[in-house]
């Protein structure tokens, strides 16, 4: 089925605050896309609204070929994972993920076969008889899961449902989602603030600021090669080093130059440097800078280095390299091109 | 930061709260159990009281009126708070204005509960004169056999009683519950049926019995409104007492009474403790 | 869309709405019309509004000689019962809320019992118990048997506001190097007094209100103006009009009262207090 979602101008008002400030995005379908952004910037609030739950103050939102905005929530035929798990506390497993079903009014015999096939699929066929209470967070997000997914959703959506999870069963969790998604091929949106995970899961990530879509794209496109600041220093950690620029090139504060990949002139923030990007040498005199800090993190070793007025971030990694001492000098190598970021009128700092 | 604290301390504490109660309540609700076993020549332990109450019909009927003027108001107020709960959870304005003038109810007194019956249902009332042009004939609504006017004065007091439990049941189920029911495909009835009620039910449990507890002694409602025959016991208390002198009846009366409504608290105690064996609402 | 949100939410609004026309301003209406009609005309059947008004209801009300000095009264015994019930019921709730003891339980289930047996057996017995004693149709037996049944919602709500506050913002007080009167008059004080004033307000109001046991202990001799109003309704004749005006007098001053203990207190506060178990 082609249940690629079109959404248009969407905007939402409450009172005194505007959640949602014109959207327009497009859905390909069977892809997974991830809303990722700070709390208050909209997700959420987009989420909702593509599953009925709250109305838009504006804007169309369209299904393939089929408007529904107008559609009350329980005829959209879309599936919802919430943080809460919101499992039916009073009713057993079985009817939980039973309960779409019977609202579409499918004989008995069939309801029984795709409940248990629901099952199987996460894992928790012997689990039918109990009680939500009875089961662990992951189980209860499980079931969520074979419940939203029984249905044959034309959408899943995602409200940040691991957000509830320790962190290795996160990991474990968001593996399993991905691959029943893929499997399933579902048209699926996921909603979280956790960027890391935004990156191991999407298709595409949206990057919203403020009601606004800030960025789209790859996460290699996001991460590597960000159009505006704000998605630069929301997905991961990066250094903002304001640099000379002649044309396409510039120079950085402690003198080197390099190319620039992406030349603009507009609104221009400054230079991104990720941390692994920024090498550090220590040298024995002169050089770019002094460390003040380090971190070992195991598989990395993180540094701060105050240079040309700044403190820097770098990022190394562990294996059996000495870790540098505090007010080590260090020349700092840059890589081979430098990527320049553009100021977003939404996002302030992320 | 719960420290202990010595006996004699506590007691200090608690004595003039309880003892208070101890003394204008406990001993005339012993007395009034004691003195129905005495006969009304008054020599010593008697059923003979008991006996006289249990063979007459005035008595009994008595009795089964006093549980009718308990139970039917009950069971109207429940019919209409229910679903101005579930109305109250859909709408969040009805935080505010609304949500003060609803309870206003529960602070008219009884007496004032029966005055508006009276001006509005009564023969000559309000609504007959609304309905007569209509050419709609009105039953007889007060001093009916069926009590309906005290029924509804009695409705009308409780239903904000209710509608704050049930609501505040409502309220306490995670929203996502209902979200995650409505866009699996409940439309809102199924929802406030197949999820709300069952969620909420310790709390309208609670409601149903605390009514009931609180109608089965009317007294001023049926006065104003009910029949003359056959009275509720609350009434037959005070006419065998003030008027006729006879005491131990009146101690019976009050005694059975009394039981009524303990014997329905220990009801209400085994069936929450049964539910609260199961899952309060929420994930 | 936005439009259907919008209807559905003025649809629950008019039906809540239409439900407190229909229960609280319907009936409010023709109270006022019955205290403010004309007697000289009459206001008679089929007549829905009267042909004419006028103050006279109002007249003969300030003119008779119950009514006002039955309102006054209330007003005094309803003070003095929240002033007493107040004073006993502190040191309990006090208990109740701080400390756990074994029998707790116990005196919990005690408290309530006023509540549960019905208020007509305690308001004869003490009825005929006074009477023994010579204390009834005094203002002092009024007093004494409505602190029976204002005590136990007093105790509850006191308890439910001191339980409300959380034991960590004391300690945490301690620490910082307050003493204990100091972190109970800045701390404790400050966040349970809107409860404690909730609950004397509504202790007024069931006092000011209260009819079975007023009734039983204090009339003839003593009336309230609770007992006054039955007066009007519940002997032979219904004088309608005065009624009228004294249930305006004696819920007009409540109503507000009780707006004003409204938006002090939290809902389950006031559940607590009115007698949720």
């Amino acid at each position: 089925m082609d249940a690629s979602l079109s959404i248009r101008q969407l905007t939402k008002q409450f009172e005194g605050h505007r959640a949602l400030k014109g959207i327009d995005l497009e859905i390909p379908a069977g892809r997974l896309l991830v809303l990722l952004g700070p709390s208050g910037c909209g997700k959420t609030t987009l989420l909702r609204s593509i599953s009925g739950i709250t109305d838009p103050t504006s804007g169309e939102i369209w299904l393939k070929d089929r408007r529904i905005d107008a559609v009350p929530p329980e005829k959209r035929n879309f599936g919802l994972v919430f943080q809460t798990y919101a499992l039916f506390p009073h009713m057993t497993v079985e009817k939980n993920v039973a309960f779409g079903l019977e609202m579409r009014r499918i004989a008995k015999p069939e309801i029984t076969a795709r409940v248990k096939a629901a099952l199987e699929l996460v894992g928790l066929d012997q689990h039918a008889a109990r009680l939500p209470k009875q089961l662990s967070g992951g189980q209860q997000q499980r079931v969520a899961l074979a419940r939203a997914i029984v249905i044959e959703p034309d959408v899943l959506l995602f409200d940040e449902p691991l957000s509830n999870l320790d962190a290795k069963l996160r990991d474990s969790l968001r593996e399993d989602l991905r691959a029943l998604q893929l499997k399933l091929g579902i048209t699926s949106i996921y909603v979280t603030h956790d960027q890391s995970e935004a990156m191991a899961l999407g298709d595409e990530i949206v990057v919203m600021a403020d009601g606004e879509i800030v960025e789209r794209g790859t996460p290699i496109d996001l991460y590597r090669r960000p159009i505006y600041r704000f998605t630069a220093e929301f997905l991961g950690m990066t250094n903002v080093i304001e640099a000379q620029v002649y044309g396409d090139v510039a120079k950085l504060p402690w003198g080197e130059a390099r190319r620039i990949e992406n030349p603009a002139t507009q609104n221009v923030e400054g230079v991104a440097i990720r941390p692994e990007d920024l090498g550090i040498e220590p040298v024995d005199a002169d050089g770019h800078g002094t460390i003040t800090q380090s971190v070992f993190m195991g598989a990395s070793i993180h540094y701060w280095i105050a240079a040309a007025g700044k403190t820097l971030r770098a990022v190394t990694t562990g294996g059996s390299a000495p870790i540098l001492p505090n007010g080590q000098r260090v020349r700092l190598v840059p890589p081979p091109s430098l990527h320049l970021l553009r100021a977003h009128k939404a996002g302030g700092r992320p | 930061m719960k420290r202990g604290i010595g006996p004699l301390a506590l007691l200090v504490l608690l004595l003039p709260g309880v003892g208070y109660l101890l003394v204008f309540f406990g001993i005339p609700l012993v007395r009034v159990i004691y003195g129905s076993f005495v006969s009304r020549t008054g020599a010593g332990f008697s059923l003979d009281t008991w006996v006289s109450l249990f063979a007459n019909p005035v008595y009994m009927d008595g009795l089964r009126y006093s549980l009718w003027l308990a139970v039917a108001p009950t069971v109207a107020s429940l019919v209409i708070a229910i679903p101005l709960s579930a109305l109250m959870q859909a709408n969040e304005t009805s935080r505010n204005v609304f949500g003060t003038l609803y309870k206003i109810p529960l602070v008219v007194p009884g007496i004032v509960a029966g005055f508006l019956v009276l001006i509005i249902l009564d023969r000559g009332g309000m609504l007959s004169r609304i309905l007569q042009p209509l050419g709609i004939p009105m039953p007889r609504l007060v001093r009916d056999d069926l009590g309906v006017g005290a029924i509804i004065a009695s409705a009308w007091k409780n239903i904000p009683f209710m509608t704050l439990i049930i609501a505040g049941a409502m309220a306490a189920i995670n929203k996502d519950v209902l979200h995650a029911a409505r866009t699996l495909g409940a439309g809102r009835l199924t929802v406030l049926l197949r999820i709300q009620l069952p969620l909420a039910q310790p709390g309208i449990t609670a409601a149903v019995l605390l009514t009931f507890i609180g109608s089965v002694g009317s007294y001023v409602i049926p006065s104003l409104l009910g029949p003359s025959y056959p009275k509720p016991l609350s009434i037959l208390m005070f006419e065998q007492g003030f008027q006729a002198g006879n005491w131990p009846l009146v101690y019976a009366m009050g005694t059975l009474l009394s039981v009524v409504a303990i014997v329905v608290l220990l009801a209400y105690y085994a069936i929450i403790g049964s539910l609260g064996r199961q899952k309060p609402v929420g994930t | 869309m936005a439009s259907r949100a919008k209807t559905s939410q003025r649809l629950v609004g008019f039906g809540l709405y239409a439900y407190l026309a229909l229960t609280l301003f319907f009936p409010v209406a023709i109270v006022l019309l019955w205290a403010f009609y004309d007697p000289a005309v009459g206001w008679f059947p089929p007549d829905i509004v009267p042909r004419s008004l006028s103050l006279s209801a109002w007249r003969e009300v300030l003119a008779d000689r119950n009514i006002l000095p039955a309102a006054g009264l209330s007003l005094v015994v309803s003070v003095v019962v929240t002033a007493v019930t107040g004073a006993l019921a502190f040191p309990t709730a006090w208990a109740l809320a701080q400390f756990p003891f074994r029998l707790k339980r116990l005196v919990e289930i005690f408290i309530l019992a006023p509540v549960i047996v019905p208020g007509i057996v305690v308001a004869i017995s003490l009825g005929e118990i006074f009477f023994r004693l010579g204390l009834t149709g005094t203002v002092f037996g009024v007093i004494l048997v409505q602190i029976v049944g204002t005590l136990p919602f007093m105790i509850r709500i006191l308890t439910a506001t001191l339980e409300g506050i959380p034991a960590e913002l004391i300690h945490a007080a301690r620490t910082l190097g307050a003493s204990p009167t100091v972190a109970v008059t800045r701390i404790a004080l400050p966040l349970a007094w809107p409860g404690f004033a909730a609950g004397g307000l509504l202790t007024f109001i069931a006092s000011f209100e209260e009819f079975e046991k007023s009734f039983m202990v204090g009339a003839p001799k003593v009336r309230t103006l609770a007992v006054q109003l039955w007066s009007y309704l519940g002997g032979e004749v219904l004088i309608l009009p005065t009624a009228a005006v004294v249930t305006l007098i004696l819920l007009t001053p409540m109503l507000v009262i009780f707006i004003l203990a409204e938006r002090l207190s939290k809902d389950d506060v006031m559940a607590a207090g009115l007698g949720k178990l």
